[in-house]
């Protein structure tokens, strides 16, 4: 297939490779501005070793205030919305989901792959937004205004951006109607609802969220847009707002109706790979599958009712606050419900620790950290404290970045000799595993430690302050991990190459698993998916004897 | 926990009379949740590590146990995040946004602060009570309060949001453009102690560092009486910079 079909297919297996390839590239790019953030906090104000004079060449090789603030900003905003949601959504969603029901094409073909042109173009009007006379945006990923209006932030680079998270947001809402009307309309017959596997699961929740409140967060963005280009008021209130001015609180709230979901839309899917994932390398039925699937459906009815909790401090009163408070608190009981759920999948398994199982045990783990964290910040008399701080960013990282990445690689090493007919070096796999979950647990976690001794965040110099300067070791070790989390993944990239420039040579089902994109396709794939469409007649996790049954089998 | 000391990390130390109560809710959190992930993690290790069975005949789930799962989730909750939620009502009905209670106390210090980028402008009424007269006194990024009365400070900002954040008095509100927001806290130590801005408000939101200086109810006074004295000297009524002042709880 020549270079330009390739690009103009609107083969779900292909757009889903597109959004692989530009989101782990997205990916690393936003990995890369950790480091920087992560240098700046263990040796402020020293200029960056190899990179620095070319990097930051007006400020001797150091980073200076005006640029940390874009480094942190463009992080924020390229990890969460071109890295984490197109491999999670995009690359996995759009591969995933006919495969696993049973249907030879997305319902929309030519809209999926519209989808992926108008993320390319807001990927690109993100990193054209560099080149803008005053640079990127430095707003931080949450934009608030007043600070993301020109009164803060001023020049085209911060209204590019806002652009882009407009951009992407098309994008994403069109995929997500794509992902709910494939999973409604196009099952193959027998493939009910409680047949589905717990991934296309996940995908499906995820996709209704995002066609929820993926608008919120656009129609925020473009009241913000209309402030910053045709001088409307509705989020510049003080000086300078002449007269009457708008609320800035009005666009945390649509941030957050929109934003506190995303939290779960990045999530879902990594739940239900993860049921999957633990009961396939079990040898056993998913324990609860129907009260997971049940656990995973409140959290999706639950997600748009406790944003209130990112805005405890804004100047909320105790009445609406307590009614945040309990919400946010309930939605621990699902998220309990699943832990328990993968361990009583676990016990008494057949346990085969394979990369794809050793990835998810690991999302267990930092999601079980992750979520324990998030309990103390759902507490509004703890988060008067901790909101804000550290605490803050090392808990949405166990989540947001390490639960969400350990899914994504053990998608990425479970489907991989479905996408490219090869399997990944399992020996490389293992100790990229054991490197990477125990380095984003030390990060992590020294963010959290920061944040429980009152750092706040996004703080060009934290030792301005002299509380915080007892902390400078700690935050040093922070940084060192960070650093190590980094080369760890060159073994992933090693690995990657090594593999896609080897023989073609995997098996069609090589985890000996039962679900219908293993038992019922070619290796590699055919256009058309299916020889001839599958008849479903069994549930996903099926074993007889320890051996796998097919959804297939008659 | 000597090598968590070396590193710097704990807590600030406390110097108010509510900050207790959250270090209280904060080490109970701590200790519940480390112990359930110990447990949880305990039995993830054991199943996976200890007893790998061969050829498991167990169905996975029934209904019943299902149940299970979910009485035993809901105890989790009742006895962890309970405990949390009560606490947490108590203390924010009772003390840290229980704003009015602090007003009617005829003792207690109340202060207007102007955030803006990038300091914090503290404004005393003076003698007269009010805010916004000649006899007001004004302080730039320098709180002063009496140790032991309650202080009620009502904030604002003209240009981006900013946060109102003492690490020691465990303390925290954000100054919103277009709104008076309110804090309230009883320091009852005498020192120095940092006002950080908690919310990204610019390049120099790093360098956004205040002063709370709690003094004795004496030397306070003082402070107070000196300062009232320069500033009814120092007023200038054409000064668009010094006229910020609000009527108080007008807009609370």
């Amino acid at each position: 297939m020549s270079a330009l079909r390739l690009l103009w297919s609107t083969d779900h297996k292909v757009v889903a490779k597109l959004y692989l390839w530009s989101g782990l590239g997205f990916l690393l790019f936003g990995g890369l501005l950790a480091m920087l953030i992560r240098w700046q906090w263990a040796f402020p104000g020293q200029p960056v070793p190899a990179v620095g004079g070319l990097l930051f060449p007006g400020s001797g090789g150091a980073i200076a205030p005006d640029s940390y603030a874009k480094i942190f900003t463009l992080h924020g905003l390229v990890m969460i919305f071109f890295a984490i949601t197109p491999v999670l959504i995009g690359a996995f969603g759009n591969f995933l989901v006919p495969l696993q029901i049973g249907a030879r094409e997305m319902a929309f073909p030519r809209l999926n792959a519209l989808a992926f042109w108008i993320f390319a173009l807001s990927q690109l009007m993100v990193l054209s937004s560099f080149a803008a006379p005053l640079g990127t945006a430095s707003a931080g990923w949450t934009n608030y205004p007043p600070l993301s209006t020109n009164v803060g932030t001023p020049g085209w680079g911060e209204t590019m951006v806002a652009g882009a998270l407009f951009v992407t947001g098309v994008s994403t809402v069109l995929t997500g109607l794509n992902i709910v009307t494939t999973v409604i309309r196009h099952r193959a017959p027998g493939m009910s609802w409680l047949r589905m596997p717990a991934t296309t699961w996940g995908m499906f929740l995820t996709s209704i969220l995002n066609v929820l409140f993926v608008p919120v967060l656009g129609s925020a963005t473009l009241l913000l847009l209309f402030d910053r280009l045709f001088g409307t008021k509705f989020f510049i209130a003080g000086a300078a707002a002449l007269g009457h001015g708008g609320d800035p609180l009005a666009y945390q709230h649509l941030f957050w109706i929109f934003g506190h979901p995303e939290v779960y839309i990045l999530i879902l899917p990594a739940w239900g790979i993860v049921t999957d994932l633990v009961s396939f390398f079990s040898r056993k039925p998913a324990y609860g599958y129907r009260l997971t699937i049940g656990a995973m459906c409140t959290v999706t009815l639950l997600s748009g009712l406790v944003y209130g909790h990112h805005m405890y401090v804004s100047g909320m009163g105790p009445m609406l606050g307590q009614a945040f408070m309990a919400l946010t608190l309930a939605i621990s009981i699902p998220s309990l419900v699943l832990a328990l759920n993968w361990l009583q999948t676990l016990w008494g398994g057949t346990i085969r620790l394979e990369s794809p199982m050793l990835f998810s045990l690991g999302v267990i783990v930092v999601f079980g950290l992750g979520g324990l964290s998030g309990l103390f910040l759902g507490d509004i008399s703890l988060d008067i404290y901790l909101h804000d701080t550290l605490f803050v960013v090392g808990h949405f990282h166990l989540i947001m970045a390490a639960a969400t990445f350990l899914a994504v690689f053990a998608a990425l090493y479970f489907w991989f000799p479905k996408l490219f007919a090869r399997k990944l070096d399992e020996p490389l796999a293992r100790a990229h595993f054991g490197f990477t979950v125990v380095l984003l647990i030390l990060v992590f976690g020294g963010q959290i430690l920061a944040g429980y001794s009152g750092q706040p965040r996004r703080l060009f110099d934290p030792y301005q302050y002299q509380f915080l300067q007892r902390l400078l070791p700690l935050n040093r070790w922070t940084s060192y991990f960070a650093f190590a989390l980094l080369l760890a993944q060159l073994i992933f990239i090693w690995n990657l190459v090594k593999t896609l420039l080897g023989p073609a040579n995997a098996e069609a089902n090589p985890w000996n698993v039962g679900t219908l994109e293993w038992t019922a396709t070619a290796t590699p794939i055919a256009a058309n998916n299916f020889a001839e469409v599958p008849r479903v007649t069994r549930g996903p996790h099926e074993f007889e004897d320890g051996e796998p049954v097919a959804q297939n089998a008659t | 926990m000597t090598w968590l000391a070396a590193l710097g990390i704990g807590l600030p130390r406390d110097v108010s009379i509510e900050g207790g109560r959250i270090d209280s809710v904060l080490h109970q959190a701590i200790l519940a949740t480390s112990i359930l992930f110990a447990v949880l993690f305990a039995v993830l290790l054991y199943a996976v590590l200890a007893q790998r069975r061969t050829a498991s005949k167990e169905t996975g789930s029934s209904p019943r146990a299902s149940w299970r799962t979910l009485f035993f989730a809901l105890g989790v909750f009742g006895l962890i995040d309970g405990t949390l939620f009560v606490r947490g009502l108590r203390d924010i009905n009772d003390v840290f946004w229980d704003f009015d209670a602090v007003d009617a106390n005829p003792d207690a210090v109340r202060i207007e602060v102007n955030a803006h980028q990038w300091a914090w402008e503290a404004r005393y009424p003076g003698p007269d009570g009010k805010f916004g007269t000649a006899d007001d006194l004004l302080s730039t990024n320098e709180v002063v309060v009496p140790s032991g009365a309650p202080v009620l400070i009502e904030l604002a900002s003209p240009d981006v949001i900013h946060s109102f954040f003492v690490p020691n008095l465990r303390v925290k509100r954000d100054a919103v453009p277009g709104r008076i927001t309110a804090l309230t806290f009883t320091p009852n130590q005498v020192g120095t102690f940092e006002i950080a801005c908690a919310q990204l408000c610019g390049v120099n939101h790093y360098k956004m560092r205040g002063e709370l200086q709690v003094v004795e109810p004496v030397a306070y006074a003082a402070w107070l009486a000196r300062g009232s004295d320069l500033a009814a000297r120092a007023f200038d009524p054409e000064d668009p910079a010094a006229d910020w002042a609000w009527d108080w709880k007008a807009r609370r």
